[in-house]
């Protein structure tokens, strides 16, 4: 297996420098594929990223009508063919993490694809590239499931329904440290 | 190579991709003092600027870059540069030859010079220039234009930092060690530094330290995102840092967390401070600081067991009517526990500016002449005269610093060239700043975009962006780079150093003024810094290239350079011994009172630099924050009323603006925050106290008292 996502979700200080970094990918046209959100806004200045999460069994190419996302021979869910998408938008509503965006105009598909473009020729995606505070990190993928420095998660409980992705999530330790992830935490 | 010694956590070993058509330029970041490594893409049929690709070889941040960095590349392009000089006619700056408005400054110099002498003609620069332009402002009022007044705004930044380090420990350089020996510390106290918005590449630095089981103390009135991860938050109220610290060395004291061998042998002064500090009892400071008991107890414990530890700050520290007494009470801190002069010990501040360390030491601030030498000081007005060739009663005394030359406009000084700066936005108390540029015989502006100063020029002359020039910078840790520009200069731009000396030739000055390259300018900064402070007579450009930059000082060619001062404790003073100052806590200038009894502090927000003339142009920045709010904690919304998103009036002695509340339990209960990137209407330096530090002459920029009223919008007016 080859090398994944790694998200630190401790160490994001809500810059989006992933945002805008993925539009730098010479395969992205300049569209961002990349999120991050306020996880308690009000409260603390906790964020984190999300990028595609890259499914074992990607809910998005197996909705997909035209058969436009394909994955690669290395495991990446690449974005959705420009000749065959027809932006019917199924694979944004059968992904559980709502990563696929649509351009309304274009009609077309777009997500992250872990930049294909750089990772095909050995170099780390943008996100990865640019983060200024290791947040996310392009890591051997055996190595962070089976020893990873600290606690993490790659399987999901949708009602039941298991899924594994191959981005990988380091939790928090909120044992020793609350990193804003609680109510009431303010000043 | 020389500095290896950040490999292990900031260089990736990963080539950047070369894409077909394309080349590479390797240089560094426009904006803050951290002056991140990147590489940007040039189209080579027509040298536009196209991208950027990460440079993840680079020792400082391995390819690692925050928004500002990713984005910088989109001001090269961008439709709202400036192209041709532009001259007021009527009223309304219109389009104009280069040869007319160099024509039209010439005559208004010498009209000017000659009616109400030298010194009526003064120059404001900044400190976002490379070395050779700063050094070049200096030498240019100095000896073409024989004025004493030139500042810059770096006065506004670095100042309290300047004062502080050279009355404590003799040596103003931004941090006493690399970057990467922060990863060493066994516990890191930063205050007043929001480090993850304003600095986010230290951030890796400060995980590492984490990583190796360091405890992080951060002193910020907000939970910012760097508060959020520390071991102990002291969220002090605004304006109290003096008693803080003061009152953490009380504990330490008294607990014996001092190392009294280092103190004998290499400081002076200790007897004195723990008189002082006796005073400041946990309570005592608890009382004023608002930190509660507990924590001060904790922190000072936790610093004073640490074998390793750093002090850092940043401007929440220093822009006070007492930034050097603050920057000195925090440096205490690491004087009486000898944390200093090894890896993992030391102290720093973080440089807001990109050259915000190379700019203040070569000469365009008022007082002082190139390698950090005193103007007032014979020997250096001597040895720099020898150096410019010409006598040294040639060179003019010390003149006015940045907020006092803008008061002076239109009085003492009648005209005016204002370099790489936007005063109007970042100036405290604006309304008055816009007074005073609007009261000039005549002003003169060099920019890339047109700022809201520039707005007012006679004159404005467009010069070329970061990328587009070469030449050197010094980061935060005090390390020399090395920049390099595509040669293209689109329009009728001109780089700015070319413009200053051709100003010279037309003054009659060009003698002293022969320059084709930054690199021959550089090499006049090396001699004219040889035996200074600052000595840069080592490094070449040849060097730099060599090394992936060079630390100062670096006195000789066979000088590697000195990553880390004090190795040796020997300080810069005659005694070699660091100097333990003790101040008393006496609180910002502006108090709260019954009609303004909020306090307000103002600061940055990731996605914009400075005054925003260059970030707040960039769509992709823009969009993540688009307009100035004022953060409010729910319990200080309630008393007035005021839900998350509606406009509230924020009101000073000095003025007042109309912001958006954003409310939120980051902030204190007795406080509210505004960023100030903004101009006209929003900006929030129209309420900012201009009362200077004595011996730094920055604002007051962090305190003032403010009043709050909920403004009530009508439905027609939402809609009007």
């Amino acid at each position: 297996m080859g090398k994944v996502l790694y998200i630190d979700y401790e160490r994001c200080i809500g810059c989006k420098a992933c945002v805008i970094g993925c539009e730098e990918c010479s395969g992205h046209d300049h569209l961002s594929r990349m999120f991050v959100d306020e996880l308690n806004p009000g409260e603390t200045v906790a964020t984190s990223p999300t990028p595609c999460m890259h499914c074992v069994t990607p809910a998005c190419a197996e909705s997909c009508p035209v058969q436009a996302i394909s994955i690669a021979a290395d495991g990446t869910v690449l974005s959705a063919s420009l000749e065959k998408c027809i932006g019917c938008k199924n694979c944004t509503y059968a992904c559980p993490f709502g990563i696929p965006k649509v351009d309304d105009q274009k009609k077309v598909m777009y997500k992250c694809d872990m930049c294909y473009d750089r990772t095909s020729k050995g170099r780390p995606p943008m996100c990865a590239s640019v983060c200024p505070t290791d947040t996310i990190r392009f890591v051997d993928e055996d190595a962070m499931k089976n020893e990873p420095p600290k606690p993490v998660q790659f399987k999901w409980d949708f009602g039941g329904t298991i899924i594994e992705t191959r981005t990988v999530i380091g939790l928090p330790d909120t044992e020793t440290n609350q990193f804003g992830y609680r109510e009431g935490e303010g000043v | 190579m020389g500095h290896a010694q950040n490999k292990e956590y900031s260089q990736r070993d990963y080539d950047p991709i070369e894409r077909d058509g394309e080349e590479l330029i390797s240089t560094h970041c426009c904006f803050c003092g951290m002056q991140c490594g990147m590489n940007i893409r040039v189209k080579k049929e027509d040298k536009s600027v196209v991208g950027v690709e990460p440079r993840y070889d680079f020792p400082m941040n391995g390819g690692r870059l925050c928004p500002k960095g990713v984005a910088a590349y989109r001001q090269a392009e961008h439709q709202e540069r400036i192209l041709h000089p532009l001259i007021r006619k009527n009223g309304k700056l219109e389009k104009a030859t280069w040869d007319e408005a160099m024509d039209l400054i010439v005559s208004k110099i010498q009209e000017i010079q000659g009616e109400h002498g030298k010194d009526a003609f003064g120059i404001y620069s900044g400190s976002s220039m490379t070395n050779e332009k700063c050094y070049l402002m200096g030498k240019f009022a100095r000896i073409g234009l024989g004025t004493k007044n030139i500042d810059y705004n770096g006065r506004y930044c670095m100042s309290s930092a300047s004062v502080g380090f050279n009355q404590s420990l003799g040596i103003d350089r931004g941090g006493t060690n690399p970057w990467s020996d922060i990863k060493f510390a066994d516990v890191l106290l930063l205050a007043g530094s929001n480090t993850a918005e304003c600095h986010p590449l230290s951030m890796p630095y400060i995980w590492g330290a984490r990583d190796r089981g360091a405890k992080l103390i951060v002193v910020d009135p907000r939970q910012t995102k760097t508060a959020l991860v520390a071991d102990v938050h002291l969220d002090l109220r605004p304006g109290t840092d003096v008693a803080l610290a003061n009152g953490l060395l009380h504990v330490m004291i008294k607990e014996d967390l001092v190392d009294q061998d280092f103190i004998d042998n290499h400081t002076t002064g200790f007897e004195e401070l723990k008189e002082l500090v006796q005073s400041y009892n946990p309570k005592y400071v608890s009382e004023i600081t608002g930190v509660a008991v507990e924590k001060i107890i904790t922190a000072a414990r936790i610093f004073g067991q640490a074998k390793n530890g750093f002090t850092m700050f940043a401007r929440g520290v220093e822009q006070h009517a007492t930034g050097t007494d603050a920057v000195s009470s925090y440096t205490n801190l690491c004087l009486v526990t000898g944390k200093i002069g090894r890896k993992g010990s030391g102290v720093a501040t973080f440089t807001g500016q990109g050259n915000g360390q190379g700019g203040r030491e070569h000469g365009q601030k008022t007082d002082q002449l190139p390698g950090f030498r005193k103007i007032t000081d014979p020997k250096a007005r001597e040895y720099v005269a020898g150096v410019w060739g010409v006598d040294e009663s040639e060179i003019p005394g010390p003149g006015l610093s940045a907020f006092e030359m803008l008061q002076a406009l239109g009085t003492e000084i009648k005209g005016l060239l204002l370099v790489c700066s936007n005063p109007i936005v970042s100036s405290p108390s604006v309304r008055d700043v816009g007074e005073y540029l609007k009261s000039l015989d005549f002003f003169v502006c060099m920019d890339m975009f047109l700022s809201e100063s520039a707005e007012l020029a006679d004159v404005v002359l467009p010069s070329t962006v970061w990328v587009e020039d070469d030449g050197t910078t010094t980061n935060v840790e005090g390390r020399v780079l090395r920049l390099r520009g595509i040669d293209r200069t689109p329009g009728e731009s001109k780089r700015d150093w070319k413009v200053i000396c051709e100003i010279a030739e037309r003054l009659g000055r060009g003698q002293y003024f022969q320059f084709n390259s930054p690199e021959e300018i550089f090499n006049e900064l090396r001699v004219a810094s040889k035996g200074g402070i600052a000595d840069y007579s080592g490094i070449s450009y040849e060097k730099l290239d060599k090394m992936q930059g060079v630390f100062w000082p670096c006195p000789s060619e066979e000088s590697e350079g000195t990553p880390r001062l004090f190795e040796d404790l020997k300080f810069n003073f005659p005694d070699g011994k660091a100097r333990i100052l003790s101040f008393e806590y006496k609180g910002p200038n502006e108090k709260t009172s019954k009609e303004y009894p909020v306090i307000l502090t103002t600061g940055r927000v990731v996605f914009h630099y400075l005054s925003g003339n260059q970030t707040r142009r960039i769509d992709s920045l823009r969009a993540f924050c688009p307009d100035p709010y004022v953060e409010i904690h729910p319990k200080l919304a309630e008393k007035y009323q005021v839900s998350n998103g509606e406009t509230v009036k924020v009101t000073s002695p000095r003025g007042s603006i109309e912001l958006v509340a954003k409310i939120t339990k980051i902030t204190r209960e007795d406080m509210v925050f505004v960023p100030y990137h903004w101009g006209k209407t929003l900006a929030i330096n129209h309420l900012t106290n201009p009362a200077l530090e004595p011996k730094s002459k920055i604002p007051e920029f962090k305190v003032c008292a403010v009043k709050l009223e909920k403004v009530k919008q009508t439905v027609g007016e939402k809609h009007g």
